[in-house]
C-alpha cells in the first residue's frame, strides 16, 4: 500500500526525464506542466491525505425498477400491481418482515447484515419527470423538476473547494464514462478526467510516444488559445499516462467478475489504492429501460450490479482503503408500479438507493412506499434526493450542503 | 495592425498587395475546414473576389432531401395511425417502431449532411448554414421528427444568403421551430413568451435591447402557430390568434408576427447582433472591440440585412485578416473532423459508429446543441475528455478498418458507398510515398505548412526531424502524421 502511493508522483518525474530527449530538465518547461509533476520536484514527495473520504457515483441508467429491486414483499398491492413480475416470496432476500432484495443480490444482501449497506427507501422529487434526459439532469444538476441550472452539484462541491486543493494537482474527479457526467459541470474549470470505458487500456502506440516527446517544450501562453490547448493536453497525457500505469500495475485485492462494470470499478480501487487525492469518482451501469420482458434483464443487471460492488468492497478492504470510501448508488427515476402489457414497466417515479461502505450506517432508512394505488398511478417520494446528498455532503465529504444545494434539506444519519 | 484603432476602415476590403498563400490558407479554413494545397493555388491565381463568389454563391445548392426522410414523410400518416388505433401491446409496438424510424432517419440525415458538407467545393455553404443553426437552435433531444428537422435545415439553407429578415420570419413559421419554442401551445388567452423571447435575445437583437413588456406583447402576436402532425405543415389558426392592438418598442398597432419581426429589425441593434454572432463564431472567441461593430452593422442595415452581402463584406475585411485573428480560433468538433477528411483526403464513411459517436464524443451532435443558446465553441471544446476523443478519431483514421469486426448492416453501407465511387475511408501506405525522398526537415516543414495553421514549435519541430531521421521504416511517416495531427496546434484555425 505504502509502495503505490509513493510511487504515484516521483514515477511521473522519472517518466518525464528519461523521456526528454534532449535532456532538459523537468523545469525548463515548467511554466505550465501539470502542478504535481513541478511540485514533485521542488519539494519532497507530498504526503497524500490519507483521511480524505471518498465518494463513488454508481449511476444506473435507464431508471432501475425499485419494487423488484427493494421489494415490499408483504404489501398486497405488489403482486396485485404485478401479475406477472411479483418476484416469488421465498426467493427474496429479507431485510426485515416485510421488505427484501431481489435475489440476485445476494453480495448486497450479505453487506446489508454486516451493516454496511444502506437502503434508502422511495427517494424522489416533487413534481417528477419522466423523461430520461431530463430527469437525468434533475438528479445530476439536484434542481427542482421546474429549474434548469447550468452546473452539477458535484461541479458545485468543487467550486466551493470543498474538495481542497489537490496536493498532488491530481483531477479531483474522475469519471469512467464515455462522456463527462452532468454532474461535474462547473462555474470554474477543474481538470476533472475521464477514462474512456471503451478504451481502458488501450496503448496509443508509437505515436503517443512522439506525441509526449513532441510536447515536451515551448510552453506558450496560457492566456492564448494555443498555450491554453498546450496546457490542457498536456495534464491531460500525464494524467492519461499515469491512470494507464497505475491500471495496468494494480493488484486487485479481490476477485472481480468478469464485466465492463466491475472492470470500470476496478479501475476506481486502483487508483484510491494509488494515493491519488480524487474526492469523487463516477462510473455508469446502463440497460435498466426495461419496457419489455424485464425479468431476465433486470436480474441479470442486478447481479452486476451486486457482484461488482460486493467486489470493490472487499478490494478496498484488503487494501485497508474501506474506511475512506463511501459508494452510492442513483437513478434517473424508478418505474411504474403496475407492469405493462409486455411483462415489463414503464418510465415511473420514486425508487430506492444505495449507500454503501464501512463507515456507513446500514439499514433500512426512510420509509417504504404505500401502493395503495391504481395500475397507472405512480409512487410518491417520501425522501427527497437532495437530503441524501445534503447527508453525504455534510457528513461525509465535510462540504457546507447548503452552499451546493442551494438551501437546507433535512440529512439522513447515513454516516456512521 | 491596430485595426480596433480605425474601426471605419477595419471593414474595408484587404489591399491587394496582402493576398498571398497566408491570406489564403487563412480565408480557407475560416470559411470552410481547412486549407488544401490546390484549393490554396486556385484562390490565390483567381484572386478573393472570384473565391469568395465560389464560396458564397447567389443560388446555392442545398442538400437535397434524404431518401430516408421522404419515406419517413410518406409512412407518417400510417405510423400515426396505428399508434392511434392500437390498444395495450400494439401501440407500445406502433410508438417503439415510430421511435427506431425517427431515430434511424435523423441518424442518415446526420450523415448525408457531413458527406455533402465535406466535399471542399460544398465546405463554405454547409458552414454558414452550420453558422445559421447555430443561432436558430432547435434541438433534436426536443423535436424528434426527422422530417420537421429536416424542414428546418432547408429552410435555413434555402434563406442563407438573403435578406435577414424574410430568414426570420421563415424560422417563425418553421414546425420545427413552433415545436421547439412552444410557440404550437400558444393561444390568445394563455401566449406562451419563449419564442418571443429568443426573438429578440438570442435570433435579432441581444440581451438588454428589449423590455419584459415588448416580450409580453409580442407574444400575443405569434399565438395561434400550429404544425399539422399528420403532414408537418405550418399553419396559422385564426381563432387562436390574438388580433387586438400591441404595443411593442413604442409602436402601437394590431402587429402580426411578421410586423413584430419587422420592428425587431427596426431597433437599433438588430444591426450589429448578427455580425457579432458571425464574429464569434467565425473570428474570434474575444468579443470583438465594441466600437468595431457599429461600422459593420451601419453597413449591413445599408444593404439590407442581406446575409450574402454581410458574409462577403466580412471575409474581405481587413479586420478578418488581421495577424490577431490568424491561427488561433479552436476548431469545433465538426470542423476538425472535416478538415481532417480533407487534409487526408479521405471521405466520410457511411457508419455511425465511426463518425457521428467520436463527434458527441467530442461535444458535438448535430442538430442537438445542448440548449437553446446553441454550442458555446471556443475553449469549451477543450477538456481531458474531448481531447482524448479528438486523438481517438485522429488514430481512427489511421488505423486500417477490420471489416470482418463489422456487422451486416455496416457491411451493406460500405458496400454500397463504394458502389458509388466512396472507398478512402482510411489512410492507406502509399498517402505517404509522396514525401519518400525528402530530406526529413523538408517533409516537416512541408507537413506543417499543410497542416497547421498555428506555427509548429522549434522544439516539437525537431523531435519530428530526429524522428524521420532516425526511423526508416515505412510506417514512420504514418505515425509523425498522426502525431502531428494530435498536437495542440491542429486544434486551432
Amino acid at each position: 500500500m505504502n509502495n503505490a502511493t509513493s510511487s504515484w508522483l516521483p514515477s511521473t518525474r522519472r517518466e518525464f526525464l528519461r523521456t526528454t530527449t534532449r535532456g532538459i530538465g523537468l523545469l525548463a518547461f515548467s511554466r505550465f506542466a501539470p502542478s504535481f509533476l513541478v511540485e514533485s520536484t521542488l519539494a519532497a514527495t507530498p504526503a497524500p491525505e490519507k483521511d480524505r473520504t471518498i465518494l463513488v457515483l454508481v449511476q444506473l441508467a435507464g431508471g432501475n425498477d425499485g419494487l423488484n429491486t427493494v421489494v415490499p414483499f408483504a404489501d398486497d398491492g405488489y403482486r396485485r400491481l404485478r401479475p406477472t413480475l411479483a418476484l416469488p416470496e421465498r426467493d427474496i432476500l429479507r431485510l426485515n418482515d416485510t421488505m427484501g432484495l431481489h435475489p440476485a443480490c445476494a453480495e448486497l444482501h450479505a453487506l446489508f447484515q454486516e451493516g454496511q449497506l444502506a437502503v434508502v427507501q422511495n427517494v424522489g422529487y416533487p413534481n417528477p419527470n419522466r423523461s430520461h434526459f431530463r430527469s437525468t439532469e434533475i438528479w445530476e444538476t439536484a434542481s427542482d423538476s421546474g429549474e434548469f441550472l447550468p452546473t452539477g452539484w458535484l461541479g458545485r462541491f468543487m467550486d466551493n473547494a470543498c474538495a481542497g486543493a489537490p496536493a498532488d494537482g491530481a483531477p479531483p474527479a474522475v469519471h469512467i464514462t464515455r462522456e463527462n457526467p452532468q454532474s461535474f459541470l462547473s462555474a470554474q474549470e477543474h481538470a476533472t478526467f475521464g477514462l474512456n470505458p471503451d478504451t481502458q487500456g488501450r496503448r496509443g502506440g508509437e505515436s503517443l510516444r512522439l506525441l509526449e516527446r513532441m510536447m515536451q517544450a515551448d510552453a506558450a501562453d496560457p492566456h492564448e488559445n494555443a498555450g491554453f490547448l498546450q496546457h490542457t493536453m498536456m495534464n491531460a497525457l500525464v494524467t492519461e499516462r499515469k491512470v494507464q500505469q497505475v491500471l495496468r500495475g494494480y493488484k486487485a485485492g479481490a476477485p472481480y467478475p468478469e464485466t465492463a462494470f466491475a472492470h470500470s470499478l476496478q479501475s476506481v480501487a486502483a487508483l484510491i489504492a494509488a494515493g491519488m487525492s480524487t474526492r469523487v469518482y463516477f462510473v455508469s451501469l446502463s440497460g435498466f429501460d426495461t419496457h419489455s420482458n424485464q425479468l431476465r434483464q433486470h436480474a441479470n443487471l442486478l447481479r452486476t450490479l451486486s457482484g461488482g460492488l460486493a467486489a470493490f468492497q472487499q478490494d478496498l478492504r484488503a487494501h485497508g482503503l474501506d474506511r475512506q470510501v463511501t459508494t452510492m448508488t442513483f437513478s434517473e427515476f424508478g418505474r411504474r408500479p403496475g407492469e405493462n402489457e409486455s411483462q415489463g414497466t414503464d418510465h415511473g417515479t420514486a425508487a430506492p438507493l444505495f449507500v454503501l461502505g464501512s463507515r456507513v450506517q446500514g439499514g433500512l432508512h426512510g420509509t417504504a412506499p404505500s401502493l395503495q394505488l391504481e395500475r397507472q398511478q405512480d409512487l410518491t417520494f417520501s425522501t427527497d434526493f437532495r437530503q441524501v446528498y445534503a447527508s453525504l455532503l455534510d457528513r461525509w465529504l465535510e462540504c457546507p450542503a447548503a452552499a451546493v444545494l442551494g438551501r437546507d434539506y433535512s440529512a439522513l444519519p447515513l454516516i456512521g | 495592425m491596430n485595426f480596433a484603432a480605425s474601426s471605419a476602415q477595419a471593414w474595408e476590403p484587404l489591399a491587394a498587395s496582402e493576398w498571398n498563400r497566408d491570406a489564403a490558407r487563412h480565408l480557407l479554413r475560416r470559411v470552410g475546414w481547412t486549407a488544401r494545397l490546390e484549393e490554396v493555388e486556385r484562390a490565390c491565381d483567381e484572386g478573393i473576389d472570384a473565391t469568395l463568389e465560389r464560396c458564397f454563391p447567389s443560388e446555392p445548392a442545398p442538400l437535397p432531401k434524404t431518401e430516408m426522410i421522404a419515406r419517413f414523410e410518406a409512412d407518417l400518416p400510417d405510423l400515426l395511425g396505428k399508434i392511434r388505433t392500437a390498444r395495450g401491446p400494439a401501440m407500445r409496438e406502433a410508438r417503439r417502431e415510430m421511435r427506431e424510424r425517427a431515430q434511424a432517419a435523423l441518424q442518415d440525415f446526420r450523415l448525408k449532411w457531413l458527406q455533402r458538407a465535406a466535399e471542399p467545393a460544398q465546405a463554405a455553404f454547409a458552414k454558414w448554414t452550420l453558422f445559421l443553426s447555430d443561432v436558430y437552435v432547435v434541438s433534436a433531444e426536443k423535436v424528434r421528427s426527422p422530417d420537421l428537422l429536416w424542414r428546418h435545415h432547408e429552410i435555413l439553407a434555402r434563406h442563407a444568403l438573403g435578406p435577414a429578415p424574410v430568414l426570420t420570419k421563415a424560422v417563425s413559421r418553421s414546425p420545427a421551430m413552433v415545436r421547439y419554442l412552444d410557440l404550437d401551445r400558444s393561444v390568445a388567452e394563455a401566449p406562451n413568451e419563449n419564442f418571443a423571447r429568443e426573438l429578440f435575445e438570442l435570433f435579432v437583437l441581444g440581451e438588454g435591447h428589449y423590455a419584459e413588456a415588448d416580450i409580453k406583447e409580442a407574444a400575443r402576436a405569434f399565438t395561434g402557430y400550429r404544425v399539422q402532425a399528420a403532414t408537418g405543415e405550418f399553419r396559422l389558426v385564426r381563432q387562436r390568434q390574438d388580433a387586438g392592438r400591441k404595443t411593442i418598442f413604442g409602436r402601437t398597432g394590431r402587429f402580426s408576427g411578421d410586423d413584430v419581426i419587422d420592428l425587431a429589425y427596426a431597433q437599433p441593434a438588430a444591426a450589429t447582433f448578427l455580425p457579432g454572432e458571425l464574429a464569434r463564431f467565425y473570428l474570434s472567441d474575444r468579443p470583438l472591440p465594441a466600437e468595431m461593430l457599429p461600422a459593420l452593422g451601419e453597413r449591413w442595415r445599408e444593404q439590407r440585412f442581406e446575409l450574402r452581402a454581410l458574409a462577403l463584406t466580412f471575409f474581405r475585411s481587413r479586420a478578418f485578416f488581421a495577424p490577431e485573428n490568424r491561427g488561433n480560433f479552436i476548431k469545433s468538433p465538426v470542423q476538425f473532423y472535416l478538415g481532417a477528411l480533407q487534409d487526408l483526403e479521405l471521405e466520410v464513411i457511411p457508419l455511425t459508429r465511426f463518425t457521428l459517436n467520436p463527434l458527441r464524443q467530442m461535444g458535438q451532435q448535430l442538430f442537438q446543441p445542448p440548449n437553446v443558446r446553441g454550442w458555446v465553441g471556443g475553449r469549451s471544446w477543450i477538456n481531458s475528455t474531448t481531447f482524448a476523443a479528438r486523438r481517438n478519431l485522429v488514430q481512427q483514421l489511421f488505423a486500417p478498418l477490420r471489416e470482418e469486426t463489422l456487422n451486416a448492416d455496416d457491411v451493406r453501407a460500405l458496400a454500397e458507398a463504394r458502389k458509388a465511387g466512396r472507398e478512402r475511408f482510411t489512410v492507406g501506405d502509399d498517402w505517404f510515398e509522396r514525401w519518400s525522398d525528402q530530406p526529413a526537415d523538408e517533409t516537416v516543414g512541408g507537413l506543417a505548412q499543410r497542416f497547421l495553421a498555428a506555427p509548429l514549435p522549434p522544439h516539437a519541430s525537431q523531435v519530428l526531424v530526429d524522428f524521420l531521421e532516425r526511423r526508416t521504416a515505412g510506417t514512420a511517416r504514418r505515425d509523425a502524421v498522426a502525431a502531428l495531427l494530435q498536437l495542440p496546434e491542429y486544434q486551432l484555425c
